[in-house]
């Protein structure tokens, strides 16, 4: 039976998108276009001619659940074009917000988007009648998440207190120490909730691609560093642009991202295929005792994979903290000169690019934005293609629901697709 | 007493002001239990397409397509709130609106998109705004407030005094006297001066203050050293279009 199957708003991810299936008689796959829905913002042409300190402040505004990743990533890549470098504390206390960023996230989506399909609930808000021990711990952790960004930062969205060359405000010693015993009780709390993904029953679907993250020195990505592909190779943050290739195909309305031609994913399932071995202690062993093998090639596996990450995180941030002694320091000064600057951090759903060209008055004059979605938005459609053929017994009702789940289970956030664009082609789509 | 319908719909943006609702991580089931939600985008399946009694819309009109749907909604329900700062003032993203087109021109990969897009604009562009809650993103206790506040019939009250009360009442030092451009005399407060408490100056995401005198305002950023092109472009930020209504209601007057 042919059929075209249009999914005009998908629901449960992150801003606005929607999926055009056209299946031929055969059962041949003749179209399969994942889009976003979002209107166009044009970040990178608003913040062309403002200030080089103006950046991490109108970037943060791309995306909400990601804010304090475009702060970073924007901070990262001022910093380099115009010559600052941070001290110590500075670093760790991005490390910290950012990671705060990385829970909250990940424990929204895992219970909010994504457990819902896999408890037969309609909501998160259903759960909470069904389930509601675990709609209180995940709401637990993600006021955690969020009173770690407001504590470091200033403020959970959009945050305040991060700068170019360092904080405005600095925590005093005694909220510090409130975030280590908080984060110490949460512990047990993140643990159960990753065995909670670990026995959920996932699609038996592997496809195999490209796994790309960010690599630190023996330590399990924190905020910034190299990129390492799973093929292998390694970039150093200012290659970025040698090995991905972003082009604008004909047929479609987005741009799009490959590495030699093929997709590639990023996040939560990229950075632990790619560290395994960096996980701590009770990462590794929630994971062991899932029996669930990984490096894996399942997206389902995506939630999963993002609650070994909260518990490995936040064991992480404890051994930081534990000897941190806070200074009174002021954020350093940038004298300022022209250049190009790269900053990259990894964001809850995959690496974050931010690059800036500034000229010697310091004012932008170029601003280059790669979210994490846009990487992996080919790679979503790849793995749609791939799974279709699983599933074409049933009928286009059940079909778009599996479809939405694997959607879904990759965390996609269309806010952030700055690259991403809609257009409406009338009537020419429905003779597709 | 049957309980409200309300539905949370969101157009271009960045989906902060609807996590905003999520983050009152305490509240949350509380409050939901005291609501019928029919819709809330982000978490839930299905799409409600019926009577409302109370809309929270978040997100700036950038397209026909978001011009349809905020026009859709407001027939759809009885109380309208216009959430954060897209919604309200416009937002960042209207920034647009002041950025010169060779800026945006390549970044518009194809011929299409110049048909659907449209100028950036608040909604109250384009339908009835009962009530606003400012922001970027607002307060999240200020988004109880108004459920708890229309819950009770009550009609609820907008701060309407400029951020330097809350500032002053923080005891934070003033940030303008130090140099900074800080737009808190001209900017609406109510946000407990969340960005000066953290050392960060106001760029105005609340819109313009009751009765605030942009003029002085910048004057006194000249003397401090700024340029007209820089001020212009921090006002631009979040107030840009709320002062240029302001102005040309004043050129109105004058003629």
């Amino acid at each position: 039976m042919a059929r075209v199957v249009e999914l005009n708003n998908i629901t449960k991810v992150e801003g606005h998108a929607k999926l055009l299936l056209n299946i031929g008689e055969d059962n041949e796959i003749k179209k399969c276009e994942l889009e976003s829905i979002e209107g166009s913002r044009y970040f990178e042409g608003m913040l062309k001619g403002r200030r080089y300190y103006e950046a991490p402040e109108i970037s943060s505004r791309i995306c909400g659940i990601c804010s304090c990743a475009h702060q970073i990533a924007a901070i990262y890549a001022i910093e380099d074009s115009v010559g600052v470098k941070v001290t110590e504390q500075t670093k760790l206390l991005r490390e910290l917000f950012t990671i705060g960023e990385r829970i909250r996230s990940h424990i929204t989506h895992m219970h909010f988007l994504s457990l819902p399909d896999y408890l037969g609930a309609e909501s998160g808000m259903d759960l909470a009648k069904t389930h509601k021990d675990v709609v209180l711990r995940a709401l637990k952790l993600m006021k955690l998440g969020n009173d770690i960004i407001f504590t470091i930062a200033g403020r959970d969205l959009h945050p305040v207190s991060a700068q170019v060359g360092g904080f405005y405000k600095t925590p005093s010693q005694e909220q510090v120490d409130q975030l280590v015993q908080r984060l110490k009780e949460a512990l047990p709390d993140a643990i159960e909730a990753a065995k909670l993904f670990g026995t959920l029953e996932y699609p038996d679907f592997e496809r195999e691609t490209m796994y790309f993250s960010i690599k630190e020195e023996n330590t399990y990505p924190m905020l910034t560093g190299d990129l390492y592909c799973s093929t292998g190779e390694t970039y150093t943050r200012e290659q970025f642009d040698e090995f991905f290739k972003e082009y604008h195909e004909e047929r479609s309305t987005c741009n799009f991202i490959t590495k030699d031609g093929k997709s590639y994913m990023v996040g939560s399932l990229a950075r632990m295929n790619n560290n395994l071995d960096l996980l701590n202690e009770n990462a590794k062993k929630v994971l062991e005792e899932s029996g669930i093998k990984f490096p894996s090639n399942n997206p389902f596996l995506i939630p999963f994979a993002q609650g070994i990450e909260t518990v490995h995180y936040i064991e992480e941030i404890i051994k930081r903290l534990e000897n941190f002694k806070v200074q009174d320091e002021e954020p350093i000064k940038a004298e300022v000169k022209a250049g190009r600057g790269v900053g990259v951090t990894e964001a809850p759903r995959g690496f974050l690019i931010h690059e800036y060209e500034v000229d010697d008055s310091g004012t932008i004059t170029k601003a280059n934005i790669v979210t994490p979605t846009v990487q992996n938005l080919k790679c979503m459609e790849d793995a749609i293609k791939e799974y279709l053929p699983n599933i074409l017994d049933l009928n286009n009702e059940e079909l778009i629901i599996k479809v939405e789940e694997l959607i879904r289970s990759h965390d996609p956030c269309f806010s952030c697709s700055t690259h991403f664009l809609e257009v409406e082609f009338e009537g020419k789509r429905k003779d597709a | 007493m049957t309980k409200p319908k309300v539905g949370f719909y969101s157009v271009t943006g960045c989906q902060g002001c609807l996590l905003s609702v999520i983050f009152n991580e305490e509240e949350l089931l509380g409050v939901l239990e005291k609501i019928d939600v029919k819709s809330f985008p982000f978490i839930k399946e299905k799409v409600y397409d019926g009577h409302l009694d109370i809309v929270f819309f978040e997100g700036v009109v950038t397209s026909k397509h978001d011009e349809e749907m905020v026009k859709k909604i407001r027939d759809q329900c009885d109380i309208f709130i216009a959430l954060g700062a897209c919604a309200t003032t416009g937002g960042v993203p209207a920034l647009r609106n002041f950025t010169p087109p060779e800026n945006i021109q390549p970044l518009i990969y194809h011929k299409a998109l110049e048909i659907t897009d449209v100028d950036p604009s608040p909604v109250d562009k384009y339908v009835k705004v009962d009530y606003y809650i400012q922001g970027c993103p607002p307060d999240k206790k200020e988004i109880l407030g108004f459920i708890d506040d229309l819950l009770r019939g009550k009609k609820p009250l907008m701060y309407s005094k400029p951020v330097c009360i809350e500032c002053r009442h923080n005891g934070n030092p003033c940030l303008l006297e130090k140099g900074l451009p800080c737009l808190g005399p001209v900017t609406n407060g109510g946000c407990n001066s969340v960005c000066t408490n953290g050392g960060l100056v106001c760029w105005g995401c609340r819109g313009p203050a009751q009765d605030a005198n942009f003029e002085l305002m910048i004057k006194v950023l000249k003397e401090k050293g700024y340029d007209e092109k820089f001020i212009k472009q921090r006002i631009d930020a979040f107030e840009g279009l709320k002062y240029k209504e302001k102005e040309d209601a004043k050129k109105k007057w004058l003629e």
